[in-house]
């Protein structure tokens, strides 16, 4: 058979392109579930580490069924939050719904032009709200959770992700454990001129409630975190400051 | 000014070479002489301007969650950015075969100088990374996903032309035998990096 | 096992190594190997992706049409990657890993050595020795990844697989081994190495 001639380079060409984008489709639609599944837990398991219940390694070597369970009996409500600090809806704690990177990516946008948004609150029944923060950081999106206690300033706990941050520099927010637990008791202030959370290069100022350090030498990631953390918070800042016990 | 600022940053601070390593066999391979650095630069200038604003019309209209809602609401929710990588590669390939066959035909004399040059394109990572980094980045419109190609393609040109002219000079010095070719180029570029480090951060 | 097999199986891993000899598949090595966990996993995949493209390519070889081969190729490279991303994805155990690997994913594609091998040995040969050939690629270039990340993580950040080696000892990090561009003055070094003791490989 002449393997070169156009007929064949034409239908040969045809029938393989089919081939694959069938067997990928075919794979991946079966596969499809079970990823989303690891993807929901992921995400649960950073906003429990975020809550202070447990480590996310543990997390990860207890097993996906185990993180679902626990969320679902620790979560008082998870409400999703409009512009002006209002209940705008809620997601089912029964089925541990969660908004996962995608979700937080395409909220991104409204948190910014501050229209139209509707971002998450998880409450859980100690009275700990975990709420996500998204942006952008050297190389690729950072994202992660800040948990505050009942006050709603005073925070309990972080955990943060990120796609392609340097190992060893960027990548300290996620793997450092040290970085993560400055957060730790430091407070909100929405009275602060200048951001309401700061991540500051060199080191935070002595006694400031409000900032933490930077990573040294991954100046170009703290600053994204640092702005991803305070666009957010902005966004939050109508509910936060309502003091929903009244 | 946004354009500008793009324009800037995807030449010096994101360049392809020194920031992503992207593009690098190619890179090493064909950077022994100023003449055939040049080629092959514009080459991949060229290429990164049809493929990456052609692959961010497939990403918004056929690819990403929800692309295909202008068939209708029934294809709404269909998600085929499992796809991406194929297709994108798959444009990349059929482009490059087309600009050899239209290059060969109409412009005999820049063929003869390039044409060996434009097969390696498909495999180049730079173009396959431009096209993966637009979709990441999520540009507001075409005329940024052009800039930034144009932009990340002049940052590659500029960095093979750069790295063939210390090559040329370099082929006089007395390196030791076991660093000869490849060996001092790995060093050398690896020097480049460093000192295009210095741009990070840079913002207009 | 015949000489030829052998021979197969054990050139590209020191005297035709894909990196240092060939000079394939340079972009990934340098993204991946700043800590020594993520250059496991990348030489795990690449090593199943080369194989399995290699054989598949292998067994197509005397149906592929000349002038689109180059497509072909790619279209089932990339089905290999995603293949492997897919079901890293699906498991519970694997799934991290996934996450570490994601991002050099795209890369795997354009890896040089997986496009390399398919022209150089799997259109020519038989099914069998291409399968060996693209495993034996694989794992060379991972032995170098692997020497890279090792020197990488334990001076960069003190580090082996996560684990207080050096740092446990009082040493201070040193930053620079962290930045891309020492990959390339490491494998600037290897080269050395490697040519000091192989005279035949050495350039003029």
């Amino acid at each position: 058979m002449n393997t070169n001639s156009n007929v064949y380079t034409v239908i040969y060409t045809t029938v393989v392109c089919v081939l694959v984008a069938a067997i990928l489709a075919f794979v991946s639609s079966s596969l499809k579930p079970k990823q989303d599944a690891n993807e929901k837990a992921e995400t649960i398991s950073q906003i429990l580490t975020a809550a202070q219940f447990g480590e996310k390694s543990e997390w990860q070597a207890k097993g996906n069924a185990a993180v679902l369970d626990f969320y679902k009996q620790n979560i008082a409500e998870a409400v999703l939050i409009d512009a002006s600090g209002n209940r705008a809806g809620e997601l089912s704690a029964a089925d541990a719904a969660v908004y996962g990177k995608s979700e937080l990516k395409a909220q991104n946008y409204n948190v910014k032009d501050g229209k139209d948004m509707k971002v998450p609150v998880y409450i859980f029944k100690n009275g700990v709200s975990v709420i996500p923060v998204y942006g952008a950081g050297l190389w690729g999106p950072v994202w992660g959770y800040i948990a505050l206690q009942s006050d709603l300033k005073t925070i309990a706990g972080a955990y943060f992700d990120h796609e392609s941050e340097t190992p060893g520099l960027g990548g300290k927010i996620k793997d450092d454990p040290a970085f993560r637990a400055q957060f730790k008791g430091k407070t909100v202030d929405f009275n602060d001129s200048k951001a309401a959370f700061s991540i500051v290069k060199g080191g935070a100022p002595a006694g400031k409630a409000n900032a933490i350090d930077a990573i040294s030498g991954a100046t170009m990631t703290s600053r994204g975190l640092d702005e991803a953390i305070n666009v957010w918070l902005g966004a939050y800042k109508a509910y936060l400051t309502k003091n929903p016990e009244e | 000014m946004e354009y500008i600022n793009l324009f800037v940053k995807s030449i010096f601070v994101d360049n392809m070479i020194f920031a992503y390593f992207l593009g690098m066999c190619s890179y090493l391979a064909v950077s022994k002489n100023v003449k055939t650095a040049n080629g092959l630069g514009i080459a991949v200038i060229a290429m990164l301007l049809i493929t990456l604003p052609l692959n961010y019309l497939l990403n918004k209209f056929v690819l990403q969650p929800g692309a295909l809602s202008w068939l209708g609401d029934k294809f709404a929710g269909v998600d085929l950015s499992f796809l991406s990588f194929i297709l994108f590669i798959a444009v990349i390939a059929a482009f490059t075969q087309v600009v050899e066959m239209v290059v060969e035909k109409f412009l005999p004399a820049l063929y003869s100088s390039l044409g060996i040059y434009l097969p390696l394109i498909a495999v180049n990572c730079a173009i396959l990374g431009g096209s993966l980094f637009m979709q990441q980045r999520e540009f507001g419109n075409i005329g940024e996903a052009a800039v930034y190609a144009f932009g990340s393609g002049i940052g590659w040109w500029l960095a093979i032309v750069a790295l063939a002219a210390i090559r040329e000079k370099l082929s006089y010095s007395n390196v030791p035998a076991g660093l000869k070719g490849i060996g001092i180029t790995f060093i050398t570029v690896g020097l480049m990096g460093i000192a295009f480090m210095a741009f990070m951060g840079i913002s207009l | 096992m015949n000489a030829k097999l052998k021979e197969t199986i054990l050139n590209p891993i020191l005297k035709g190594n894909p990196i240092t000899v060939l000079v394939l598949g340079i972009c990934s090595s340098l993204a991946v190997t700043v800590e020594l966990k993520g250059a496991l996993v990348m030489a795990l995949s690449v090593i199943v992706v080369t194989g399995m493209s290699s054989l598949i390519c292998s067994l197509l070889r005397k149906t592929i049409p000349n002038r689109v081969r180059i497509i072909i190729q790619l279209v089932v490279v990339a089905m290999m990657v995603i293949l492997v991303d897919q079901v890293l994805k699906s498991f519970e155990a694997t799934f991290p890993l996934d996450k570490q690997l994601s991002v050099y994913i795209g890369l795997i594609i354009t890896n040089c050595i997986v496009m390399g091998r398919i022209e150089a040995f799997a259109l020519g040969n038989k099914p069998i020795p291409s399968l060996l050939d693209g495993l034996a690629n694989g794992v060379g270039y991972g032995l170098i990844l692997i020497i890279v990340a090792f020197f990488r993580e334990l001076f960069g950040s003190g580090t082996l697989f996560g684990i207080p080696v050096l740092s446990a000892l009082g040493y201070t990090n040193n930053g620079l081994m962290i930045l891309p561009p020492m990959a390339l003055i490491l494998i600037g070094c290897i080269i050395w190495v490697q040519r000091s003791i192989q005279k035949d490989l050495q350039e003029n």
